[in-house]
């Protein structure tokens, strides 16, 4: 099944076309499979590369596999479809085919790493995704910032797979071997060594808050597709990585439960909050990208702490809530990445502010950044409400359970789960309302056009998606074979239609039936400006004056005066900057500190042909000293 | 037997909570009014009104889109099957996790969604303003108002409103110590999700300082008659929350004709109670700054979470 191998075809138009609908196809050909799996039949076992003893390169796909093998199929499939035309409209003619190539070797990784059966393999597939996605941020390498986030992005991500590696050593220190097999007996230091380095590695792919500083970066300067694959599906692979550790490798303590549980709720909290500071449209999805892995953080955590302390059923109702989060996300978050990158397309600019009333001159894709905004806002009866319900009931009803200062834990938890999922509401209100509603705010908002089918094909299959993940959320669980105290969505969604009906039936036969069409109300001002109209700034507002100690606001203002006493003001700047805490207090001292060691570092090669072969007749005596003791 | 059962109790719920919603609204203005020594609005006037607003043709902007158009009637839809979640004046049991508290928020949650878009689809800055506004404060008070939900759920084991009325209707103990407090949490949930005084004031007519109704200030005709029974709607099933869990007498556990009418009476006569009480509670204080409200939700957080503590050490 894995041998659609989607690889590289580097040519021209046509064979960029036939590239991706082969991605297409491959995708179709692996969720197959996939759903056979998962929906009870036998889980597959391949031997790819055997070469001597401990080293050897298998795939192992289990439900869990095939469960993150679909979610990466139905994406790329969709994104696939959307790339087609999309990359009619990028730049770079010469690049173009290359980047079809590299994408579809970034999906093939992303595969590969969830098939894999042993650690060996889990690394290699891990690299190969984290240099063909840094490969596809470059992209548009010329571009404002794009140098800035390709090194963000390379540096981080190499951490991650640092991580990943270490705690892969770890467990073969411990085990002896590379096998993703179970450990037997109560943590030693060793294995809690390993989990905490794999945590790290996991954690800084997945975005979590403080290790997020790469995504809000790649994202912007990424193209669309890449942003939505990378949201959509490679953060998705470091929830696998984690789940599938801890499922079959670990056997978790209540603390790594905790762990886990308290960033998930740090990234959720701050995740969404600077979400809501954000107008760059893409940066604002990328943080609520991190405010959402930070949300299946929370189910997978709850899922850790329920299972130490003995409540399975539970523990289940959690992970589900957390598996099922991440396909929702994905498909949700593509979706919106998608009809975001269409009106980038046609408005030629990623600032809300400058956009405004497309939902008049796009209406095709205003519908359906709708279906997605409603989706990751959390509304019934769409996905992104069924799977929060999930970890919600998960929360509601441990709290009976646990002990007390677990149980103040999980409360402080949920109530920040809770403000985090209505602070995305308001984002999102925000979101579609500046961009969509209204009147254009710039010239090229009023320039916009409706984009090619294409474009509209692929995120209109997510939006289906969306709106039957969550009518039929119970359903789908069930079908898979475990049962969820969840109401079941497709009545609240009878419901809802019935009531909408009987709405609109009692006003038929009550009122009048016809709209008059006059101005906005404007105060008795002749005619309305788009200079009137609430900005996203001004919607925000009240939330960052509320939350206004976590932005870390800096006002400087400098002035000039005529005279002594300073009375008489000459000139002056003054500005607001919001600070940028993690990258200004975390990130810049620590490469700063590298740097310095680096430049230490760089003096022994001084390019010298006559020091280098005094450093290698160093290293020779050096051998023969240590030869000597050895022996 | 009980899905004939479950469809008259869609049908009872509905029509008691479409009819009894509008008397509240004037009730509450009546009571302010008289505090502030007027005569204020017949009982019938919120009734009247409309009915009167039905009659007329709804205005919109040429700037707005379906947005505008569809949020009344989704706002009254979502309002109308959260109504189904709070037994007014009958508890059948549950049929599909219908009943859900966590749902129920959140049905609450996709009317306001779809009103604050229609308040900004004309493009009108009161609009923003109103909607900003009212996500805001949303946000900040949805904190309070899980734990509270979740006090809720731990008092009376179980998600389903229809479960914790039916076991509060079963017990003869009145109104234990946590369910007092948790009642208090709640009418402070009430007061900040209704829009009312200290957070937010529905008589004001002055746009800068209106919230609630500045959402909808485009709106005419029959969409506006639907946002403000939607309103009136909302704060009635509130207020059926605090009565029906904490002074459940006389709802109905069976279903038959005289104990429906009778129950209906008494939860007309409770919740008249209790709208005098918020009219007074009103009346009693000033509208506060809108960047103080975060210290009053702090409070009810703090508070709530105090009633958490209780149950949770003893």
């Amino acid at each position: 099944m894995l041998i659609p191998l989607i690889a590289g075809h580097r040519d021209r138009n046509v064979i960029r076309t036939a590239s991706l609908s082969l991605t297409i196809l491959a995708s179709a050909l692996m969720a197959v499979p996939a759903i056979a799996i998962l929906l009870g039949g036998d889980p597959l076992a391949i031997t790819a590369y055997a070469p001597a003893g401990l080293f050897s390169i298998g795939f192992f796909i289990d439900k869990l596999a095939a469960f993150f093998i679909l979610i990466i199929a139905v994406v790329s499939a969709c994104i696939a479809l959307y790339s087609i035309e999309y990359v009619k409209h990028m730049e770079g003619e010469s690049r173009r085919n290359l980047f079809c190539g590299c994408m579809n070797l970034f999906i093939f990784a992303m595969v590969l790493v969830v098939a894999s059966a042993n650690t060996i393999a889990f690394f290699l597939f891990w690299e190969l995704m984290a240099a063909s996605s840094f490969l596809l941020v470059m992209y548009e390498y010329d571009g404002h910032g794009t140098a800035r986030a390709g090194i963000f992005y390379f540096v981080m991500t190499h951490l991650s797979t640092l991580f990943v590696l270490f705690g892969i050593i770890l467990l073969w220190v411990e085990t002896g071997s590379f096998a993703i097999a179970s450990l037997t007996g109560a943590p030693t230091l060793m294995v809690t060594l390993a989990f905490l380095s794999l945590f790290l590695g996991f954690s800084i792919k997945g975005g979590i808050i403080p290790f997020h500083k790469w995504l809000p970066y790649a994202h912007p300067a990424s193209p669309t597709p890449i942003s939505a694959l990378m949201s959509a599906v490679m953060l998705k692979i470091a929830v696998y990585g984690l789940i599938r550790f801890l499922i079959t490798v670990f056997s978790p303590e209540l603390w790594w439960g905790i762990l886990i549980l308290v960033f998930g709720t740090i990234s959720g909290v701050l995740g969404v909050i600077y979400a809501l500071k954000e107008h760059n449209i893409k940066a604002m999805l990328a943080y609520s990208s991190i405010e959402n892995i930070g949300i299946i953080f929370m189910g997978i955590g709850l899922f850790v702490i329920l299972t130490a302390v003995e409540l399975p059923l539970l523990a289940t109702i959690a992970l589900i809530g957390a598996l099922f989060h991440s396909l929702n996300h994905a498909i949700f978050k593509s979706l919106l990445f998608l009809t975001a990158g269409s009106v980038i397309t046609a408005t030629h600019t990623r600032n809300i502010e400058q956009m405004g009333g497309l939902i008049h001159r796009m209406p095709k894709t205003a519908g359906l950044f709708f279906v997605g905004s409603l989706g990751v806002a959390a509304i019934p009866p769409l996905n992104g409400f069924a799977s929060e319900l999930l970890i919600l009931i998960a929360f509601f009803t441990s709290v009976t359970e646990v002990e007390p200062l677990v149980k103040v834990l999980l409360f402080v938890c949920l109530a920040l789960f809770a403000m985090t999922s209505a602070l995305t509401t308001s984002c999102f209100v925000k979101a579609f309302g500046t961009v969509f509603l209204g009147m254009p705010r710039s010239a090229q908002g009023e320039n916009a056009h409706e984009v090619k089918a294409l474009m509209l094909i692929g995120p209109g299959i997510l939006a289906v998606a969306c709106v039957f993940l969550g009518l039929f959320a119970l359903q789908i669980i069930v079908w898979a074979g475990f049962s969820v105290p969840m109401p079941d969505m497709l009545l609240v969604g009878l419901l809802l239609i019935l009531m909408l009906v009987l709405t609109y039936v009692a006003l038929y036969f009550t009122s009048p039936r016809t709209i008059r069409v006059s101005d906005t109300w404007g105060c008795g001002a002749p005619s309305q400006k788009a200079g009137s109209e609430y900005t996203a700034h001004g919607f925000s507002q009240p939330l960052f004056m509320i939350f206004s100690s976590l932005y870390r606001t800096q006002i400087t203002n400098d002035r000039e005066f005529y005279d002594e006493p300073r009375a008489i003001f000459k000139s002056g700047t003054a500005e607001i900057r919001l600070l940028k805490v993690f990258e200004e207090y975390i990130y810049l001292p620590i490469a700063m500190q590298f740097r310095r060691l680096a430049t230490t570092i760089a003096r022994i090669q001084n390019g010298c042909l006559d020091t280098y072969v005094l450093y290698v007749f160093i290293t020779v005596i050096a051998l023969l000293v240590f030869l000597g003791w050895s022996v | 037997m009980s899905s004939i059962e479950f469809i008259l109790y869609l049908v009872i719920n509905t029509a008691v909570v479409l009819l009894v919603a509008p008397l509240f609204m004037s009730l509450l203005k009546k009571v302010k009014a008289k505090t502030q020594g007027r005569q204020g609005p017949p009982l019938l006037q919120t009734y009247y009104m409309i009915a009167k607003l039905f009659q007329k043709e709804a205005i919109c902007s040429p700037n707005s889109s379906w947005i505008m158009r569809v949020a009344p009637y989704m706002n009254m839809a979502a309002i109308l099957v959260a109504a189904l979640f709070v037994p007014l004046v009958f508890v059948p049991g549950s049929v599909g996790g219908i009943g859900n508290i966590i749902l129920f928020l959140y049905l609450l949650t996709l009317g306001r969604f779809f009103m604050a878009l229609g308040g900004l689809d004309a493009g009108s800055a009161f609009g923003g303003m109103g909607s900003s506004r009212e996500m805001s404060i949303a946000a900040i008070i949805e904190p309070t108002t899980i734990i509270v939900f979740a006090a809720l759920a731990f008092a009376f084991k179980s998600l389903n409103i229809f479960d914790m009325v039916f076991a509060s209707a079963a017990t003869s103990v009145l109104a234990t110590p946590t369910l007092i407090l948790i009642a208090i949490s709640l009418f402070i949930i009430l007061i900040v999700e209704t829009g009312q005084v200290p957070v937010d004031n529905p008589e004001t007519h002055l746009e800068l300082t209106m919230i609630h109704e500045g959402m909808y200030l485009e709106q005419s005709g029959r969409n506006l008659a639907l946002m403000e029974l939607s309103s009136a709607v909302k704060f009635t099933l509130l207020m059926a929350l605090i009565t029906n869990l904490i002074f459940p007498i006389g709802i109905a556990l069976t279903l038959t004709v005289a104990g429906i009418m009778i129950a209906v009476v008494l939860f007309v006569i409770k919740a008249s109670v209790l709208t005098v009480i918020i009219g007074l509670f009103e009346s009693s204080i000033a509208k506060t700054r809108f960047f103080q409200l975060p210290n009053l939700f702090t409070m009810a957080f703090f508070f709530s979470t105090l009633i958490i503590i209780i149950e949770v050490f003893t």
